[in-house]
Order: C-alpha cells, then structure tokens, then sequence
C-alpha cells in the first residue's frame, strides 16, 4: 500500500520572506508555517510519498534522513487532522 | 481608467435611492458594474442551496461550488441578491419589509452586495482606515470595530491629516504597487470617542448610536487613495502609546483576520490573498497600542514610526 500525501484543493497558500500563510477556503482557517512548512506545502501541490517529502528536506535543509523523515511525518499527521493535507492510499 | 457602478429598475425612486447611495461612495472601479433592482412580494422563495453559509452581521453568503455564484440573503427582512459566475451585475430582489428600515438595509445588505460585486472588479475589501500623514506617507489601519480605528482616524482629521476612511477600504493591484482605495464616507463615532475628541454636533448615524464627521468636518481633507507603506495593527490598550514592529509574516496573517471576504469564491481567494501579501511586503508593519497620551501629543505617531 502506497500513501500519498497531498494538498486540500481548497487551501490557497501565499508565500513571504521565505515563510507562509494556508488559508483553508472550507474550513475559513488559516495558518502560518515556517520555511520548512513552506516547502513541504509547496510539493503537496501534487501528491508525495513520506519518503518524498522527506528528501525535500534533506536536499535543502543539513538534517539526516531520520530527522527528515520525522519532521515530514508530524507535518503530515498535523496536516491530515486540520484537515488541510489528503491521504491517499493505493494498493 | 474609471467607469461606474450602474443601477437599474423599474421601479425609478427605488433606483435613485440606491444610485445615490452609490454616488457618495464616489467608488470609480476599473469596469462597469451594476445593481438589478427589483421589487418583489414575499417571501422570497429561491432554489435550494445547501452550501454552508459564511456569516457576517445581519447577512448570509453562499458560494463556491456546485453552483459558482454567491447568494447573499438579509436577515433582518426578506432580501437577496445573487452574483452569477463571472459577472459583473447583482440582481438584488428586495421586499417593502426590507425597505422599511433603510438604513439597515444599506449598511448590512447592500454593502455586502457592493463588496462582493467590487472583488469581480479585482477589488478586495479589508477593514480598515486610511490616512496619508504631513509627511505624505501613506497609512492603512486594519483592525475590526473595537480596535481604534475610527476615534483615531477622527484625531489625525483634526490635525490635519488626509484620511480616507474609517472602516471600508478596497485593496487594488497597480504594477508596481498596491493601492487602497476609499469608500467615502464619515468618520462614525460612539460617545466615548466623540468626548475625547471634545466633539459636538455630527450626523446622526446607526440609529443615532454613534456621530458622524467627514475629514473636512474635523479640519482635515478627504484621500481617496492612498499606497500604504505603513501598515498598523492597532488596539486600545494600556496609558502609553506604542509601537512595535511586525513581520511581514505575522502582519500577513494579521491582514487575513480582517479581510474576511478573502475565503469566498475559490476563484478569487488566491488574488486576494496574493494582494494582502503584496501589501504586507510593501509595508513597514506595527502593532500600535493606542493609549489617552495620543490625544495630547499630535506627532506621536510618527515619532513611533519615523
């Protein structure tokens, strides 16, 4: 089974000085993410593995692939619960 | 290039009163728009809409998809308008209920309709005041009713500050910048605000709850746009004005608060959100706490933000 993460289609997301603001048109929530959130938002434009995003993170950022990987993770778990990141599954 | 916000009816006093309204805004929009009046018996019967509605005081709005346009219903009285997809004309249906308190009527519904019909001219509502100073740099003032925005804006008039407006302005693209355009109209303020201005008089406004002054009323002129490149945060607090600085970052978020209209119609939510962002960037942003020294010390504001 394959998961895949990927962006609300109704997030709209804006980007400044390096960070960002996610404004959720379903939801009418918004959030503010730092330069790694940033950059993992902007690769869900179109679905990622874990794994994926993991190397978005390790290409720009001096983090081993464990740190990577667990950063990724709690994006994506917050993301799922906020309602702001789908999941997909295929087998 | 300007044109004008059109009004059409059959019913010709009806029309009038509404184009007037209109002409004291003396909103110049890059295309022509229009309001469709018309008068009908109630209740208003519509299509069933099951989308969520996003809530403002007195009025509720529909839209995105499966149908693409935006519905707004009063809910003082029977009153609705609709914006098809794409368009720029609002067909507004309105009852002798709704016409029966006018001022209400203006101020909760069809001013819901105007902004909404302005964003399908590339202009995107924020609450906020706006001022240009002595100096001639450009302030916007961005905050909801409680924030001081409008005994501030009442204050920089009687030092002889341009100020705009005191709740309602557009935020327009140019090429190289981001303008704020004003709707025209008085400073509107409670008692409170009114005595610590030493005010008397005004016109009578919201029911005769607050007072009413143009710029000129109060020694001041009147800006009809400004290009901000001081963004203020304000809030009422504490007995010292002050000043802090604000990333652009927490400033944009900031801008989102008070810009709620930005999350409707998907189709204009990224425009939208990109010209608060253009705005953020263009701007030196603080957080001001507005104390009673502000009264007594008329460059205050700039001596914090030199």
């Amino acid at each position: 089974m394959t998961r895949r993460y990927r962006r609300h289609p109704e997030l709209r997301l804006t980007a400044l000085e390096g960070e960002g603001v996610a404004l959720h048109l379903g939801t009418r929530r918004y959030y503010t993410v730092n330069e790694s959130g940033l950059d993992l938002l902007e690769a869900l434009a179109s679905p990622k593995t874990l794994d994926e995003l993991a190397g978005v993170l390790t290409a720009k950022y001096e983090v081993t692939d464990a740190q990577a990987t667990d950063t990724a993770r709690a994006f994506v778990e917050r993301g799922v619960k906020a309602g702001v990141l789908l999941l997909e599954e295929q087998p | 290039m300007s044109a004008r916000i059109e009004v059409r009816s059959d019913d010709l006093a009806l029309a009038g009163w509404v184009a007037a309204w209109l002409d004291g805004m003396r909103l110049s929009p890059p295309v022509s728009l229009a309001f469709e009046l018309r008068l009908v018996r109630e209740p208003l019967v519509g299509a069933e809409d099951s989308r969520t509605p996003f809530q403002q005081p007195g009025v509720e709005i529909r839209s995105g998809p499966p149908h693409g346009d935006v519905r707004i219903t009063w809910l003082a009285a029977p009153a609705r308008a609709r914006i098809a997809p794409g368009a720029l004309t609002a067909s507004v249906e309105l009852t002798e209920a709704a016409l029966a308190d006018r001022e209400p009527l203006q101020q909760s519904f069809l001013a819901v309709v105007l902004i909404l019909l302005l964003r399908r001219a590339g202009w995107h509502h924020v609450h906020a005041a706006l001022a240009r100073d002595p100096r001639g740099r450009d302030w916007l003032f961005a905050g909801d009713a409680q924030s001081g925005k409008s005994t501030t804006a009442a204050l920089l008039a009687t030092w002889g500050w341009a100020v705009g407006c005191d709740d309602a302005a557009f935020l327009v693209r140019n090429p190289s910048s981001v303008e704020a355009v004003a709707q025209r109209a008085p400073v509107a303020l409670r008692p409170a605000g009114r005595a610590l201005l030493g005010l008397a008089g005004g016109r009578p406004a919201r029911g005769g709850r607050k007072s009413a002054f143009f710029p000129e009323d109060l020694g001041g002129t009147w800006a009809a746009r400004v290009e901000p490149r001081i963004l203020v945060f304000p809030r009422i607090e504490g007995e010292r004005t002050s000043a802090a600085p604000l990333p652009a970052r927490e400033a944009l978020a900031e801008l989102v608060r008070w810009s709620a209209w930005v999350v409707l119609e998907p189709e204009l939510a990224q425009e939208h959100l990109d010209l608060l962002n253009a705005l953020a960037r263009q701007a030196r942003c603080y957080r001001v706490a507005l104390a009673p020294d502000l009264f007594h010390h008329r460059d205050l504001l700039m001596e914090l933000v030199p």
